[in-house]
Order: C-alpha cells, then structure tokens, then sequence
C-alpha cells in the first residue's frame, strides 16, 4: 500500500505529513539492513578517537537511506555522518542522518542504538524518525502532526530532578580537553544526586527515550548534529525544555540540554555552564 | 429516599442507555463529563431527551440531571453516592484512579473491555467494582429533527443491560446475571457483535458513508459483515461449545441492528482507535487468531483487518496509522507495529492476502 514517490516533486507542495512517510520507510528498510548484518564478521575503521568507529554496516545502511531520499525528492540537500553534505537546489531543507547511532554498541551486541533521520527547514528540524531496529522501538514525529513511539502518541514524564533518570553523551576525547574532568565531575555529580546518570553510546536513544518518558533529561557536549537532530525534535514534541548551541557550520558540532520541565533547572544549574550553555 | 449516581461520561451509554436501565423516576443522576461544551449545555437544561427505538418507532424520555461536572469537580458528591457508573472509554479509565481511590462504593463499568472492572479494582483498592454489558447500540447523537426539539437528544436501542448480580441490590430495569452468565454474553458480545460492527464502520469509512446503517445498504459491505459474522460464530461454536440456538439468535439479532435505519450511529464513533481493536486479544487480530486456532480461515475478517489498517481519520486519536501503512512495507507493518511474529499463521496469511484484499479496497473505494 505504500505510495510511489515521484522523482523531484515540486518542494513548495511537500507538507510534513509526506516528508514523515518518506523519513519512517528510510529508517525501517536501514533497520532491516543493520539486523540482517548484525551476526556479519564486521571490519571496525577508527575515525576520530578509539570509540569514533565506521563499519561497512554503517555505510550500506547510510547509501540505502540516501537512495530512498534522493528518489522521494533528488533537490534537497543531505547530511550524513559518513558521506558529508550533498547541497541540493532546495537550500531551505536539508536531511540528516546518521544511519547507526551508537556504532560502538552494534559491534558489541548491545541493543542501544538507532538509525536517526531528521528534516530541517532552515536548520530547525520539522521530521524525525529513530529506529531502534533489534528492540523495533520506532519514534516518530513532526510538527504539526505530534510525537508517537510504534502505535501510541508519547509524552515526557514530568517528574523531579531526584527522582529523575539522566544520560549523558560526552564529547569525543579530543574536544577540549582541558575541561574533560569537569565533564567527567558533573557527571558524577548529577548521578549523585537522582536515581542515576547513564552513558549509554547512543544520544539519538538518548532523546527517544527522554521523549517517551524512560529518561528525565539528557545533555551532550560537542555530538554531532547527525547524532540528535531527529531527537531534539521528538524530545521537545513530547514536552521537554531543551537548549541548544552549534559550532560553527562546518564542525557539525552541537551541545544541547533536554529534560523534562520539573527537572530542568537543577539540571541546567549543574551541567549547563561545562558544555557552555 | 432515591438511590443517587454518578455517572462518568454522558456520551452514548452513559446519556443514552443509562437512562433507560435506571429510570431518572427514581434516581437522582449527576455526571461527570470533559467535554465542557456538552457540560455546559446539560446544566444549562438540567435535563436532555434520550429516544429508544422501538420497531420503526421512538420511545421518548425527559432524562432530567441533578449536576454535569467536569473531572475532579464531583468530590463534593462522592461520598453521598449510591453507586457509580464508568462509561468513559477503556483507555480513559485509570483517570479515575485518584478520585475512587479507597472508597467501596459500587462501581458499574460499561467499557467494552471485560479486564477494566479487575484492573480498576486493583488500582483503588475497592473489590465492588462489576463489569457491565450493555447489549445494545446507542449512537451519540440523534437525527436532525431531534436535535431540533433538544440540541443534547440522543438515540438508543432497546436492549438489555446484563451486570454483575454481586450489585443487584442498585435495582433499576438492569439484567443481574451470574458471572458464567455474563462472560457468555461477553462472548457473544465481543465476537458476534464488536467484530462485525467494527468492520462494517471500516469498510464504510472506505466508501466514505457518515452512519452505520449506510454502510450496511452496500450489498458488498452486507455481505462481508455478514460473512465475518458467520465466521465468529463457527469460532465460538468450536471453541466455546456455545449453544447454537444461542448464537445464531445473537447474530440475526446483531445484524438487524446494524441496519437499524433509526439509530443514526456515527461511523467514526465505532471505527475511532483502530489501534485499540487491532490489539492481540481485540475484536480484529484476536478474533483472526481464534478463527485460525480452529482451523477456520476467516477470510472476511482478513478483510476486515485490511480495512481498518486503512481507516484514515485525521483527528483520530490513532490518525498516526495512516502514516505508517502509507510509508513501511506490509512485512514490516505487521511486525514492528501490530506486533505479529513473522512465524505465525496470522501474519503469513495477512501477507499472502495483502494484495488481493488492498484491490477489494481500493475497488469498493471506486
């Protein structure tokens, strides 16, 4: 039942509701690929640090995922951890994705990682879907339209920063250093003072699970945009506060603090001022 | 003294039906309602007309109310309650949990779920709470010329409400039952009446009809219904041992309702949350399921499933289906949002039937 797409359809005519469909079907189908890869003898690349790691999975599923959009509309411009940026005509919309969020998990057989594909519309993400395909955890949402995990429309859970559960994705081992044992301190501090903070490997997760109530907040220093956009989205459909800074266009760098409303200012007041928020 | 109630939700059972089991004669009713424009309409009045078909007819009674409040504001009442009735939806009901909590107050839940009364009676800590069915179709509006004479009219059959006996005491024109009793009724009900009524909606949504009795003057769509209808009833003869007389009485019945050209019942109303009738041991994927358990191959029902796959209502509050059958593959669909295990019968048949049921849609769509 699944509508055809025809090639470069006109973008003013695109609404939310079809760029939705089109980033679910891109996301599923990379999901699918990276199970009937998972048991697959895989060759680890390091990119930037020891756990900045490429595997031929992550760049299949990437080319599979760039088909699919470029097919659904050939004039918008992609974003992608593995093949850099592919400016289209359309200089107002722009994918991006990261085909395995959470790499590291992947090679190691843990279930916590997704396929992560956001819609901006000048640099505001409006569509994002994350896939978790081995749990078939699949977060959906876009503007206009609300925020949904499988079946059911999802919220945060609203709850007080000690009662709270916290992730964190720190930023790779090279980026600014000096300040890396302040990042490690706060997050001590935060899993003090609550039902704990987690590292998890994935910040794409991350957000989902924030958005669907698992988490009470979420901060990352220097991921990569890639990483959190779809999330950022889905998080703040669902009612979080986020806040967030780029780097500067080229670095793809973003630090970002979501939480749900009842923690967010404690969490703001330990870990904003570290990741320059 | 007159037993008081308090009803929550003033929709279709709880406005329509309702007064009909418990004569307003004789009992004060309050109710509980989110919707405030309906709210304010009813303590505007006070009172609202509910019609009772009866053979080409209506029967006509002046409901009159005591308060309508919006949740949270009925604390004032509760404890002067005789007996409370839920009506408000089965996904809706643990937003009761604060406001019945600790009380023993008998509870009556007319939700079209046999689990609420165990569920809801846990959460609260009160063991008074009884399931309820109302054998009966009630719409939650009423024709043109009726909501002329009284914008808050409402239509209803003339059926039987069959509840728990542990209540019996409460009185009114219910049928007080004993639990066997009733979980006989809960299978008829559940088979023989929600499946087919659920699937002549769909497939009326798909020919874009407004009411259930439209959808039934599609000879097609007739004959589906009619078909999944036998189907359930082959499953329940099987599995159950039902009385045959019983059953099929219950089917010609059911069938006659949905025609019913009076009762003006919205398609949307019986089709909303297709994600709620698609759940494992729903009306839809269990009803499949237990067909297929006893070798009958429900090919109706496949329909009926397809259909409400389909079912395309922008403010549904599972509108998000739409999305997902319009974006990822059949196989995926099946597996990742209605939780079917690619080993099962179910979802092979459903694969292998994809096509040439989506062409019956797509054909009745024309």
């Amino acid at each position: 039942m699944g509508e055809k797409y025809e090639e470069n359809r006109d973008v003013k005519k695109m609404n939310n509701s079809e760029t939705l469909k089109i980033a679910l079907k891109a996301a599923v189908e990379a999901g699918n690929t990276l199970i009937e890869h998972n048991k697959d003898n895989l060759k680890v690349s390091k990119k930037e640090s020891l756990r900045d790691i490429v595997t031929e999975i992550d760049k299949i599923t990437e080319r599979k995922i760039i088909e699919i959009l470029k097919n659904f509309n050939s004039e918008i411009t992609i974003l992608t951890e593995e093949s850099g940026i592919s400016k289209g005509k359309n200089e107002n919309l722009t994918w991006v994705v990261d085909a395995l969020d959470g790499t590291v998990n992947y090679v190691n057989n843990l279930q916590y990682y997704g396929v992560s594909i956001a819609l901006l519309e000048k640099n505001t993400p409006i569509v994002g879907v994350i896939f978790n395909p081995i749990t078939e955890e699949l977060y959906y949402g876009a503007e206009g339209i609300g925020v949904f995990k499988n079946q059911k429309r999802i919220t945060v859970l609203d709850k007080p920063f000690e009662e709270g559960l916290f992730t964190v994705a720190f930023s790779g081992k090279n980026h600014d250093p000096v300040n890396r044992t302040e990042e490690f301190l706060k997050f001590g501090e935060v899993n003090d003072s609550s039902r704990g903070c987690l590292r998890t490997g994935s910040a794409a997760m991350n957000l989902a699970y924030l958005a669907e109530g698992k988490f009470s907040g979420c901060w990352g220093k220097a991921n990569k945009n890639w990483d959190i956009s779809a999330g950022i989205l889905l998080a703040k459909l669902a009612g979080a506060k986020i806040i967030f800074s780029k780097g500067n266009e080229e670095s793809n760098l973003v630090s970002y603090l979501a939480a749900v409303p009842s923690s967010w200012e404690t969490l703001y007041q330990k870990v904003g001022k570290t990741i320059g928020l | 003294m007159k037993k008081s109630l308090l009803i929550y939700g003033a929709g279709a059972i709880g406005r329509g039906f309702i007064p009909w089991v418990f004569d307003p004669k004789q009992y004060d009713f309050y109710y509980v309602e989110n919707n405030l424009e309906l709210k304010e309409k009813l303590n505007k009045h006070k009172k609202f007309i509910s019609y009772r078909t009866n053979e080409g007819t209506y029967d006509k009674r002046i409901v009159e109310i005591k308060e309508c409040f919006s949740p949270g504001q009925e604390k004032e009442i509760i404890k002067n309650i005789s007996a409370v009735i839920t009506a408000i939806g089965p996904r809706n009901i643990l937003s009761l949990q604060k406001m019945l909590s600790d009380t023993n107050i008998p509870i009556i839940c007319c939700e079209n779920d046999s689990s609420i009364p165990n569920l809801l009676s846990s959460v609260i800590k009160n063991p008074n709470v009884v399931f309820a069915i109302p054998d009966v179709i009630t719409s939650n509006t009423a024709p043109q010329e009726l909501l002329d004479q009284d914008p808050n009219s409402i239509v209803t059959e003339n059926g039987v409400c069959y509840i728990d006996d542990r209540v019996s005491f409460l009185g009114g024109e219910a049928k007080y039952v004993s639990k066997k009793e009733l979980e006989n009724q809960w299978l008829a009900k559940l088979y023989i009446h929600n499946t087919p009524h659920c699937i002549a909606a769909y497939l009326g949504s798909i020919v874009n009809v407004t009411y259930l009795h439209e959808s039934m003057q599609n000879k097609f769509i007739k004959n589906i219904v009619s078909n999944a209808m036998n189907e359930m009833v082959q499953m329940l003869l099987k599995k159950f041992s039902m009385d045959k007389e019983f059953v099929n009485w219950y089917s010609e019945k059911e069938l006659k309702r949905f025609e019913n050209k009076l009762l003006f019942d919205p398609i949307y109303r019986v089709a909303r949350e297709p994600f709620r009738k698609l759940a494992p041991n729903e009306r839809l994927i269990g009803a499949a399921q237990l067909c297929l358990s006893e070798g009958i191959i429900p090919e109706n029902i496949l329909l009926g499933i397809m259909s409400a796959f389909a079912y395309n209502n922008e403010i549904d509050e599972d509108s998000n289906i739409t999305y997902l059958i319009n974006s990822i593959a059949s196989k995926d669909f099946l597996r990742i949002i209605i939780n079917l295990n690619p080993t099962e019968a179910l979802y092979e048949i459903l694969l292998n039937e994809w096509e040439k049921n989506m062409k019956k849609i797509e054909m009745l769509k024309k």
